[in-house]
């Protein structure tokens, strides 16, 4: 499995992190090491972030989670102090987001490539359109119109949009929890989706947003389907329709969340 | 006054203890000037790793270690007790002059700018800041090239101090009227402007402090 060290200015800042992206987890949970504070204060110690690479010498990998700018250069300086040899990756992604998506991912199986693909893509899953456009100051003229489709993000390769070929399965479920398909649904369906021979999608019929791959959490979020809303699961292979009806039944029952 | 050509570590050992006393004396000024354009806490930050430093070189008694020890064992106490982007950049610094520098008790001059130029060279590929970003770069990197001409001239140790600490300081005063490209005091752009900078400011105090102790001798207490 994938390990973690989480790098912050501040102990408790690290912690709550860990603390809330581990609330997704449902299952065995990847190691994950707290790499804060410097000499009893805010700061980074790069030295601490090497013993917390090395303590994870026994995974198949390692992603630095990182806070403020110095934290990315401790952390760079640490690969030089390590004496570990594990693959390690410093991910650029946000620091909430891309903690509990790539911790999440890594829970599932992932591996050290597809954990810091899908923290790296997580700042899209914060941004409405899927874009980070800037609002325009005030003055300027806003183009008018919607906004343009959102971009495939977080490993979230498209998908045939087509009439189902041969040995593909399609069922549509609408959203009926209240919050819809918020962080804690999202990563019972990346659960779900995973150990099929293809990976499903899902497409919110009632914005046209997607196809979404199920194992991708931030891909997920980034459809943004609320209560109401018709999802279009899809799958293809020999196990094709167990993988559709896992999904596709997780969301009918409102994700164990109730009406 | 001396002119000899040689630094010894001796020399060293007693440039950071000088360091260490003129980093706590300028403590205050040095937040003062983090407070003005970053997080408030270089001085205390800088005075608590060298006082750590300082700490270390008791400890050991009169045991002399080589340069090379000297140098990267000053590196390995800074990174863990500055904290933050200075204590992993003065780190640098330190581990990279100590991987230049022999397993001696003293090194010619020129050698010692070499030096010298590998752990600045060390801090520019960690931090990837050029002069004009408005950081310890815009002070070390001509406090360098100073100390590099003058020993290549034929300088003694102390002149080449003084001539590479009085480029630090032309090129501290020069962050002044900068915009901050780099580091935490990036995140205020324009802002930053009108501020000296505390990393080069930090930085001088020490290229300052080498320049006294090796003008004095530097004889070791």
């Amino acid at each position: 499995m994938i390990g973690f060290v989480v790098v912050s200015h501040s102990e408790p800042l690290a912690q709550a992190v860990v603390d809330l992206a581990m609330q997704m987890i449902h299952g065995e949970a990847p190691p994950v090491r707290v790499a804060a504070g410097a000499d009893g204060g805010f700061g980074t110690d790069a030295a601490a972030i090497a013993a917390a690479v090395d303590d994870l010498a026994d995974t198949d990998g390692v992603l630095i989670l990182t806070d403020l700018g110095s934290a990315v250069l401790s952390s760079e300086l640490a690969l030089e102090l390590r004496e570990s040899t594990q693959p390690v990756v410093i991910s650029g992604g946000p620091f909430v987001e891309g903690a509990t998506a790539g911790i999440v991912r890594a829970a599932t199986g992932g591996t050290l490539a597809d954990v810091a693909a899908e923290a790296a893509g997580a700042l899209a899953a914060k941004q409405p359109h899927g874009g980070d456009e800037v609002p325009a100051p005030p003055g300027a003229s806003a183009p008018a119109g919607p906004p343009a489709a959102a971009p495939p993000t977080g490993g979230a390769a498209p998908a045939p949009t087509a009439a189902p070929a041969a040995g593909a399965v399609e069922r549509e479920v609408t959203v009926v929890n209240p919050v819809g398909l918020h962080s804690r649904p999202a990563s019972l369906v990346v659960k779900a989706a995973t150990g099929f021979d293809a990976v499903p999608t899902i497409t919110d019929v009632t914005t046209g947003k997607g196809p979404a791959r199920a194992d991708s959490m931030i891909a997920l979020l980034a459809l943004g389907a609320t209560q109401g809303h018709l999802l279009r699961v899809r799958a293809e292979g020999p196990d094709a329709a167990a993988a559709v009806d896992a999904i596709a039944d997780l969301v009918e029952d409102g994700f164990g969340e109730g009406e | 006054m001396t002119d000899s050509t040689v630094v010894t570590s001796a020399q060293l050992e007693a440039w950071l203890r000088a360091a260490a006393g003129e980093l706590k004396a300028h403590a205050d000024e040095l937040t003062a000037l983090d407070s003005a354009i970053g997080d408030a806490d270089h001085g205390t930050n800088m005075a608590r790793g060298f006082a750590a430093v300082v700490e270390k070189l008791d400890a050991a008694g009169d045991d002399s270690p080589g340069i090379q020890p000297l140098l990267k064992s000053v590196g390995m106490t800074l990174i863990s007790k500055v904290g933050g982007a200075s204590g992993s950049l003065y780190g640098t610094l330190f581990l990279d002059m100590g991987k230049a520098a022999p397993d001696a008790a003293e090194i010619g001059v020129a050698d010692f700018a070499s030096v010298v130029a590998a752990g600045v060279a060390g801090v520019v590929g960690r931090g990837h800041a050029v002069v004009g970003d408005k950081t310890m770069i815009d002070a070390l990197e001509p406090a360098v090239t100073a100390l590099t001409d003058a020993a290549a001239s034929g300088a003694s140790a102390a002149d080449a101090a003084r001539a590479a600490a009085e480029a630090a300081a032309i090129g501290r005063d020069s962050t002044v009227p900068l915009v901050a490209r780099k580091g935490r005091a990036s995140y205020l752009g324009e802002r930053s402007a009108g501020h000296l900078d505390p990393g080069a400011a930090s930085a001088t105090i020490l290229v300052q402090t080498l320049a006294d102790t090796l003008g004095d001798g530097g004889s070791a207490p």
